[in-house]
């Protein structure tokens, strides 16, 4: 029965971790960049989610404008940090990154205090018992959320024009562009998808916890590296598999190996034992 | 409009001047202060810096020290070792201290109190709970009860509470581990069985896989230590999976923040502190009145334990005649005060002995529970131990 509720508790997690690290193996995918600041759009999207909930009493609205907000985010920092960096070695995009999950952290802080922020009433909170365990109904819809976006966006990368455009792009730009893709477009469409994915999940995170703090990206920006990593840099599948898994390890880990590992150690101690088996990640793509 | 800027700037610089020439005529005694205002204990940094000020406006509008003025010298420390170092040593050999006081947590107070005892000023110390701190020397101060005192007096209202399995959720830190090592030392004393512990660090705040866990040991209570930022979902968490075992915090939970972000969950909650915003005593009831007028929010430990360890080190300075050095430690450490976290005087070690405050949340606000009042148990180490 424990062994159940730890894998249960590990989905919803896994779940936020997925919705998280997705945007950043599109980025990956498409431009080699290790978008370290893709957790601060994580946070913005928090803020904005309870802003607005707060403001309205409609949460829909919460999370449309929190998705929104962290979308078009991801747009103007990969316009104003990254596109002027695309001609540089890596190293230079990841500092810039750095230096922007930095900034933005002390911005939040300094924006909307060092206190944090809550819901004025929260929502969801109903509970729900299922086979005996008991959820509060966030944390089901985490998981369901979670599998219904992936699903369109499965269908839309392989259904649609822009879908197979931005396929396209990720195996051979050069060559996307000679068939009159518009890279440019395809970048933005990226980071936009992405980093409202992002906000998405800051916003589960803000209801789950009832709490949004400045300082709420700092352990995704890490672990959500550490996953897709796992998964094979840029693959989406990967990505997914590699999210869910670290969240039931993590579930069974802080449990049972607490007291000799810390529970954020616990995804770079799994990684590390996945590379030495499978140095290209879990799913490496062809 | 070419011709009128340089009047102007000339009419900024010349009132400058006179604001700075001004300056000397009151001298002023500089009172170091170091707080975490940014990094993840902002929070309580910045109502530990608002209980500072309170001190020292109160002081100055009743004419300072020996007829000069306090000037509250702050720096953000960040709550970590490699900032409160610095500013520690900038306190000491830039600003010239007479005195300071800490508003920050363990890690860095530690760090900080080596380098006031080396230069020999005084060092007042409000919240952080670490043994090393007073053990660094004799012109260290603390005006709060020491971690394992406190978890000692935790296990006491577990017994109180006439509960007998616990289950400890301890926080990774200098705070949570000195509270439990309080606990884990009472608690055989006290006929209690602590059934399982469990760690978590500062960053977590989804506690699911432990809640689950923490069912499965069906306890009578939970201990769990934190601050309101990782309690607030603990104990909201721990609720919505259907626990109904009482739980209790400490100082790190004392705030309304608490309240608010683990909303009705919170009801029910005791937290063991220094603050109870029942207290009949004047020297509480004017604090919690002068700081909500003074900030507009109400005061939490943290703002009394600040504004306690402020005023500690300036009525030491009236009674020194303003000097710094030993005589301020002399006079420190003879005074007996009478500040809103209690009546306090310190033993050889320099740490004050007082009773523990029980607040329970109810109807959304801290209330007085009961005060554990065991001289024994709630002995502070002295030089002897």
């Amino acid at each position: 029965m424990l062994a159940i509720e730890l894998i249960a508790q590990g989905l919803i997690q896994g779940s936020i971790y997925a919705l998280v690290a997705l945007g950043l193996t599109l980025v990956y995918g498409l431009l080699r960049i290790l978008h370290v600041a893709h957790a601060a759009l994580f946070t913005l999207g928090g803020y904005v989610g309870v802003l607005v909930c707060n403001a309205s009493g409609n949460l829909p609205l919460g999370f449309f404008c929190a998705a929104l907000v962290s979308g078009l985010g991801g747009v103007v920092m990969f316009r104003l940090a990254y596109q002027p960096l695309l001609n540089q070695p890596p190293y230079v995009a990841l500092i810039a990154s750095i230096g922007l999950f930095i900034a933005s952290e002390e911005a939040f802080r300094i924006i909307f205090g060092a206190q944090g922020m809550s819901f004025n009433t929260p929502s969801l909170e109903q509970q729900f018992s299922i086979g005996g365990l008991q959820f509060k109904l966030a944390e089901l819809l985490v998981m369901l959320s979670t599998a219904a976006i992936i699903g369109v966006l499965a269908f839309l990368q392989s259904r649609t024009r822009v879908g197979i455009a931005c396929q396209a792009t990720v195996s051979d730009p050069q060559m996307a562009q000679s068939f009159g893709i518009s890279l440019r477009q395809v970048r933005d469409i990226n980071f936009f998808v992405g980093s409202a994915l992002a906000g998405f999940a800051g916003v589960w995170v803000a209801l789950l916890n009832n709490l949004v703090e400045p300082t709420m990206g700092s352990v995704p920006s890490y672990k959500a590296l550490a996953i897709i990593v796992l998964g094979g840099l840029g693959s989406v599948p990967g990505t997914l598999t590699a999210a869910l898994l670290l969240g039931v390890i993590e579930a069974f880990g802080t449990i049972y190996l607490g007291g000799i590992l810390d529970r954020n150690a616990i995804a770079f101690a799994f990684l590390i034992a996945v590379l030495m088996v499978r140095p290209q990640g879990l799913f490496a793509r062809s | 409009m070419k011709s009128r800027r340089p009047h102007f700037s000339l009419l900024t610089v010349a009132a400058a001047t006179v604001a700075f020439s001004a300056c000397p005529a009151w001298a002023q005694l500089k009172l170091g202060f170091n707080v975490p205002l940014t990094g993840f204990a902002a929070a309580d940094g910045k109502s530990s810096l608002e209980g500072a000020k309170l001190a020292v406006e109160q002081a100055n509008a009743k004419g300072g020290v020996a007829g000069q003025k306090i000037e509250l010298v702050v720096y953000d420390d960040q709550a970590t070792p490699k900032e409160a170092v610095p500013s520690a040593t900038k306190m000491v050999e830039k600003d010239q201290v007479v005195a300071a006081v800490s508003g920050s947590y363990s890690g860095s107070t530690r760090a900080a109190a080596v380098i006031f005892q080396r230069a020999q000023v005084p060092y007042v110390v409000a919240y952080a709970i670490h043994p090393d701190i007073t053990l660094a020397g004799d012109y260290m101060f603390r005006v709060s009860a020491m971690g394992e005192v406190q978890g000692r007096g935790g296990a006491k209202l577990v017994q109180n509470l006439g509960k007998k399995k616990v289950v400890l959720v301890t926080l990774k830190n200098d705070f949570g581990q000195a509270l439990a090592a309080g606990f884990k030392e009472a608690a055989p004393k006290l006929g209690i069985n602590i059934i399982n512990e469990y760690e978590y660090g500062m960053p977590d705040r989804q506690f699911g896989p432990l809640v689950s866990k923490i069912k499965s040991d069906n306890p009578d209570v939970i201990y769990a230590s934190g601050y309101f930022f990782t309690a607030g979902p603990l104990v909201s968490q721990l609720r919505a999976a259907g626990v109904t075992a009482p739980i209790i915090g400490q100082e790190g939970y004392d705030s309304d923040k608490f309240i608010e972000i683990a909303g009705p969950a919170s009801e029910g909650t005791y937290v063991t502190t220094s603050l109870d915003r029942d207290s009949d005593a004047p020297a509480t009831k004017a604090f919690l009145a002068d700081y909500r007028k003074a900030t507009g929010s109400g005061a939490d430990m943290v703002a009394a334990a600040s504004f306690t360890a402020t005023s500690v080190a300036i009525e030491g300075l009236k009674k020194s005649g303003g000097k710094g050095g030993a005589a301020l430690r002399d006079a420190i450490a003879a005074g007996s005060y009478d500040m809103p976290i209690g009546k306090l005087e310190f033993n050889d070690l320099h740490e004050v002995k007082k009773d523990i405050q029980v607040q329970i949340v109810k109807d959304k606000a801290f209330r007085r529970h009961s005060i554990i009042s065991d001289q024994v148990l709630l002995a502070p180490p002295t030089k002897a131990k």
